[in-house]
């Protein structure tokens, strides 16, 4: 969602739509998917790109399940009774500890770009949902003027390029995962489109 | 912070318009303002204890900056 008032910036179709992917899958990630978001994604029909094959998958899916059966492969997946199949943290994924020097180099480029974390979300800043949504928001323009291209990179080399891949295969092959294998590949796709594509700009 | 999406090679756009990211095109404006109702929101809460709400970041309040 944009901030209020702020206008995006676009200089192309394909930002806009990097930052809808972002966005989408930041939506996923965040809570599980109510009905307007799973009316939106059942109206996905794809391609016959990799990407767009995945995104007609999950559309498919999203037909036919209901929010409250979401909810649930939610909770499996992401709360657990103790804990959830995957805990999407980069501190996690990189150290193996929540709270870790991942998450204090998101807050130092954080407070360096004028992001902070909502008022009502407890949890670290570094759960994925938050960092594609911090991405989304310097694409779009949403935290001050539109970030350029090599802004974008080094946030994204620095914070998600690490192991995002990795976490979007694990929740793909994730034992809870229905509606959210088609998430999880269609997030590994794109940033692994995201990654060659930074790499051309360069 | 500039943008010079003018210099950025071609290669790099059609690279991405032959990803497909246009399998998302025509939705944006539903995922983008898309934040759940307060009672959806309240709905996912009582299972999720995640985040509530889609919104988990800001702008740092201009105020904050004096």
């Amino acid at each position: 969602m944009l901030a209020e008032g702020v206008r995006p910036r676009f200089d192309s179709d394909e930002e806009i739509l990097r930052a809808a992917q972002y966005r989408l899958l930041s939506r996923f990630l965040a809570a599980p998917p109510d009905q307007a978001l799973l009316s939106v994604v059942a109206g996905f029909e794809g391609d016959e790109t990799p990407l767009g094959r995945t995104l007609g998958t999950l559309g498919r899916l999203a037909r036919r399940m209901t929010p409250a059966e979401a909810a649930d492969e939610y909770f499996n997946l992401f709360i657990g009774v103790g804990r959830g199949e995957l805990l999407p943290y980069a501190s996690y994924y990189l150290t193996g500890f929540l709270h870790e020097k991942p998450l204090a180099r998101l807050r130092r480029d954080m407070a360096r770009l004028g992001i902070v974390r909502a008022d009502h979300v407890k949890e670290p800043e570094d759960h994925m949902a938050a960092i594609c949504e911090m991405l989304a928001g310097l694409i779009e323009g949403a935290f001050g003027e539109a970030a350029d291209l090599a802004t974008q990179q080094r946030f994204f080399d620095d914070h998600l390029a690490p192991w995002a891949e990795r976490f979007f295969a694990d929740l793909e092959a994730a034992r809870s995962a229905v509606l959210y294998a088609p998430v999880g590949t269609a997030g590994r796709l794109f940033f692994e489109i995201e990654r060659t594509a930074f790499g051309m700009a360069e | 912070m500039r943008r010079d999406e003018d210099k950025k090679p071609a290669g790099r756009r059609d690279f991405l318009r032959l990803a497909s990211l246009g399998a998302v095109s025509g939705t944006v404006a539903a995922i983008a303002g898309g934040a759940p109702s307060e009672s959806q929101a309240a709905e996912a809460d009582q299972r999720a204890k995640g985040y509530r709400e889609t919104l988990h970041v800001k702008k740092f309040y201009e105020l904050a900056r004096f």
